[in-house]
């Protein structure tokens, strides 16, 4: 799965006809400058400034600020960009217009084993935790898509009526069509919301895409964001950019606070052996896994990452019986790192 | 018994050089069963036509290559499995290719990276028509004594230890492709071994599901118990447990399930394969998983580690029962061996090799070539230099440092003679022609022989033949007049005592300056005084001086012409890059250049 920032996400909700704000996504106070004076909304409406970067809880950390005048945007931008938050600095601000309006929606697509599920329900906004059970489903099989009537049956089944129903069918059929042609595995919407002509724009999106489609849509410009509620480190970036070049696959996840550094082989083997740290009562530092048969340098510099760890007591190597990875040269990899790594660290003491 | 892949599957596998890999693989498994290849063709259109040459025991098997699956079940129609290797981007279209043959009943893909749509289309197709779709990212489908599907298993060795040569009583289903190869050890050392073992792939959403493979277990009298390694994501392992406690079932089932560590992690932190993710709500979580299959009457042992001595436990039980009778182990001497190859035997000591070439120069088989034993690293360290690698390769010795600089003057004054001699004519005309470099620089390498700077051996040839039969000057002038001709060494086409070749000078004085002995170099030198006197331009000559002076300094005589081929490359490589740069055109002579010497323009008579 691959996550997709706010921007990015709105960006192919509107490529498939679904409504959304006006939104523009900056990197500097001169871009918001130059933007503010060509776009009239930027004057006309109220404005929402959030920080555009893959992060939990913007609320809380103070990264979303809502009715703002323009002169208030601008100080919100300002105050956003360059924020330094632990190992993550706030690069983009996503300034959009605010829509007024009453009722709440939400609105998801989710893939599932069988096809696909259209979930929808008049519950929107923060109400739908609590309201799980008010969330009508559709299942669509693969290969197949919602009818009409399906979807005008789910939404009255949701509790939309008259001309609401209508709207809110066709918005479904909208974000299938979007969901089907993106490759994407979940979409959700929450909150959908009617402006004052009575159209349905989505307020905020969430989008998850299958990264292993991006062959399929050149159109897919924008990075992927990290989906554990922080954007990539450094050593993260740079062990998936070998990743992306080599046969095989290496990949790292930084855990901060862990001294049990984890260099084992294999997509399961890997997961086990986290699983017997965790069990034993270890703090993991990490996340790290090799296979397929990656060139020895590839695992060379993942050994080094992982040796980069701080606070690290151990450094756990391991893995299962191999089908056809060359373990010698993988381990070779590994050896050339330690020695390298090691011999610094020795000599520094 | 066994499932999925029997005796009877005769495969075609669809892609190149990993297809090919995965085929020498089963070809190992089937030579260790004393069974015919199963890989009856290949899928790949770019090599449409071709064979490709499976490695099966001490034989080489060519297996034909087609253009399309229809092609390769129409002229192999025992063809029924089809092995999938093509890229994430083809795979689809492939493998609906596979599927919709009619003759093909499963369809098992090792593609990893196969967008999430296309797998679950496949899985819909293949339900509907009523095969089996296996994976993506699956590493195969082993069934002891009877058939390997891909890689799965792992190296020889390894499949020998897994007593993989007969069937035991255990199942096994893993998503994980290492870790199916780790189950399958562990119960042939815990227990008696497998009957299957199937990798479905780690992906979310695979084509087949815990449960098809657990009815087929179930549905197979030699499978007793099934080993399952489950992870968190998705739903298949809650699919297994509802299955397996919906009524009694024939086969024990073992589960683990990997992805408790996620509980002591950040939230949507991903681990592991595609599939390996709990849902938005936390279900498909490793503990839900564990406990759906703990109540459903599974054995769930804690960790990983302790699936062994269950495994062991649960096998003990079965010999206990009677389900199930001991397999005595294989005697050593009876246990399948690959055919060695020369090198491996050789290694061993099992086998003497004649040796076709035999070298005394240089040993190129470890991690840098070694000149007469001394590492060319070092000796670049120590501070010798190009002459001294010279006299190892040609002379098998380190020459000193006056010889060296002999040598390097040697080398420096015959690089090159300008572009009208012979040699670098001829690569100037090759270069013109378009010609590249080794090839123009070899055609004016062909000049170089009796007349153009070929004579350095035979010029060394006769003043040592001199020299060792003690010969003087006049007898020796008359020996080689009456024996051979022309003294080798001596001539110049173009220069004379009046007009003298000032190399010939700078070398003779150098090596007199040092006062070494030079037997050969004062004979030519004497010889020449008797040549020049009755001709004037009969002096020594550039060969003859180098050969003098080289044999003087005690290289073989065959060795000598080398020291001007090797010389001259450096100025037939200049002309050649000089053209180059300059991007010359072809050149042709002038037809007065040539003096058209043949008869007149006539009538052609009648053939008779």
């Amino acid at each position: 799965m691959a996550k997709v920032l706010e921007g990015p996400g709105m960006g192919l909700l509107r490529k498939w006809g679904i409504s959304t704000p006006n939104y523009v996504v900056v990197t500097s106070n001169e871009e918001f400058e130059e933007l503010s004076k060509v776009n009239d909304w930027f004057k006309k409406s109220k404005l929402v400034v959030k920080a555009h970067e893959a992060l939990g809880s913007r609320f809380k950390l103070g990264l979303v600020k809502v009715g703002l005048d323009l002169a208030a945007a601008k100080s919100a931008v300002k105050e956003m960009l360059g924020k330094q938050l632990e190992s993550i600095t706030i690069r983009e601000v996503i300034v959009s217009e605010a829509i007024d309006h009453k009722e709440e929606y939400y609105a998801s697509v989710k893939s599932t084993r069988e096809g696909v599920d259209v979930m929808v329900t008049t519950y929107g906004g923060v109400e739908v935790e609590s309201n799980w059970e008010k969330v009508k489903k559709l299942a669509v099989e693969i290969g197949e898509s919602p009818t009409d009537a399906q979807l005008a049956t789910l939404s009255k089944d949701a509790g939309f009526s008259g001309d609401t129903a209508k709207k809110i069918a066709e918005f479904l059929k909208k974000l299938y069509t979007c969901f089907d042609n993106e490759d994407a595995q979940y979409l959700e919407i929450n909150p959908v919301v009617q402006n004052h002509s009575g159209d349905l724009v989505a307020l905020d999106a969430v989008t998850l895409l299958d990264g292993d489609a991006k062959f399929r849509h050149k159109d897919w410009a924008f990075p992927f964001a990290a989906e554990f509620g922080r954007a990539y480190t450094t050593n993260e970036e740079e062990v998936m950019a070998v990743d992306a070049k080599v046969k095989g696959s290496v990949k790292l996840i930084e855990i901060p606070g862990g001294n049990i550094a984890m260099l084992p082989a294999g997509g399961g083997a890997s997961v086990y052996y986290s699983d017997a740290v965790v069990a034993r009562g270890g703090k993991l530092a990490n996340y790290a896994e090799y296979s397929g048969d990656p060139p020895d340098w590839a695992v060379e510099v993942l050994t080094d990452k992982v040796c980069s760890l701080p606070n690290i007591k151990h450094i756990i190597v391991g893995g299962a019986i191999a089908n056809f990875t060359d373990v010698k040269k993988t381990f070779g990899g590994i050896i050339n790192a330690f020695g390298e790594d090691l011999g610094a660290a020795w000599r520094s003491q | 018994m066994s499932i999925l892949a029997t005796k009877d599957t005769y495969v075609v596998i669809q892609g190149g050089l990993a297809g090919v890999n995965a085929a020498r693989r089963m070809a190992e498994f089937c030579y260790m069963n004393k069974q015919p290849l199963n890989v009856s063709a290949f899928v790949y259109p770019p090599d449409a036509g071709k064979t490709n040459d499976v490695v099966c025991g001490t034989e080489l098997v060519p297996i034909p290559i087609y253009k399309t699956v229809a092609d390769a079940t129409a002229n192999h129609p025992e063809i029924n499995t089809s092995l999938v290797y093509i890229g994430a981007n083809r795979a689809y279209q492939g493998t609906m290719e596979a599927l919709d043959d009619p003759k093909i009943q499963t369809v098992s893909m090792i593609t990893e990276g196969v967008p999430e749509k296309d797998a679950k289309l496949l899985g819909k197709h293949a339900r509907k028509l009523g095969k089996t779709f296996n994976g993506p990212s699956s590493i195969g489908v082993v069934s002891a004594g009877e058939c390997r599907l891909g890689v799965i298993g792992g190296a020889f060795d390894n499949l020998v230890a897994c007593k993989l040569y007969r069937p035991g009583s255990f199942g096994v289903i893993t998503k994980s492709g290492g870790l199916s190869n780790e189950i399958i050890w562990i119960c042939s050392q815990f227990a008696d071994g497998i009957t299957t073992a199937i990798g479905i792939g780690g992906d979310a959403y695979p084509g087949t599901d815990y449960v098809s493979y657990l009815e087929m277990f179930e549905n197979d009298p030699q499978t007793k118990a099934v080993v399952l390694v489950g992870e968190m994501g998705g739903d298949l392992e809650e699919g297994a447990a509802e299955w397996y406690g919906a009524k009694k079932r024939r086969i024990k089932l073992l589960a683990v399930v990997s992805g408790f560590c996620q509980e002591s992690l950040p939230k949507g932190m991903k681990f592991g394969h595609a599939g390996a993710k709990e849902g938005l709500k936390g279900e498909g979580s490793a503990r839900s998983k564990a406990e759906a299959l703990k109540k459903s009457g599974a054995n769930v042992p804690e960790t990983f580690g302790a699936l062994g001595p269950a495994i062991k436990a649960t096998y003990e039980e079965l010999l206990k029962s009677g389900a199930v009778k001991a397999i005595p182990d294989l005697a050593p001497v009876d246990m399948p061996r690959l055919p060695k190859t020369v090198a491996e035997a050789k290694k061993d000591g099992e086998v003497l090799v004649a040796p076709l070439i035999r070298s005394t120069i240089c040993d190129d088989r470890g991690d840098e070539p070694l000149y007469q034993g001394y590492p060319a690293s070092e000796l670049i360290n120590a501070g010798y230099d190009i002459p001294h690698v010279i006299g190892l390769l040609w002379d098998n010795r380190l020459v000193s440092k006056q010889e060296a600089e002999i040598i390097k003057r040697i080398i420096m004054l015959s690089a090159d003679h300008g572009p009208c001699v012979s040699g670098a004519l001829t690569t100037v005309i090759a270069a013109c022609a378009g010609i590249g470099l080794s090839q123009a620089v070899a055609a004016g390498m062909i000049m170089i022989g009796p007349r153009f700077g070929g004579a350095v051996t035979d010029a060394g040839r006769w003043f040592k033949y001199a020299i060792d039969n003690k010969l003087t000057v006049d007898d020796f002038l008359v020996y080689m007049k009456k024996n051979v001709g022309p003294v080798p060494g001596i001539g110049h086409r173009v220069k004379s005592l009046r007009n003298p070749d000032k190399r010939v000078k700078e070398l003779v004085r150098h090596v007199k300056s040092l006062g070494m002995k030079t037997p050969h170099l004062d004979f030519a030198l004497e010889v020449e005084k008797i040549t020049a006197a009755k001709k004037d331009n009969l002096i020594l000559n550039v060969d003859g001086t180098m050969a003098a002076v080289l044999v003087d300094i005690g290289f073989p005589v065959d060795s000598l012409n080398g020291f001007f081929v090797l010389a001259r490359t450096i100025g037939m490589i200049g002309h050649w890059t000089d053209q180059k740069r300059q991007g010359s055109r072809l050149i042709r002579l002038f037809d007065y250049l040539v003096n058209y010497a043949s008869p007149k323009r006539r009538e052609v008579p009648k053939l008779k």
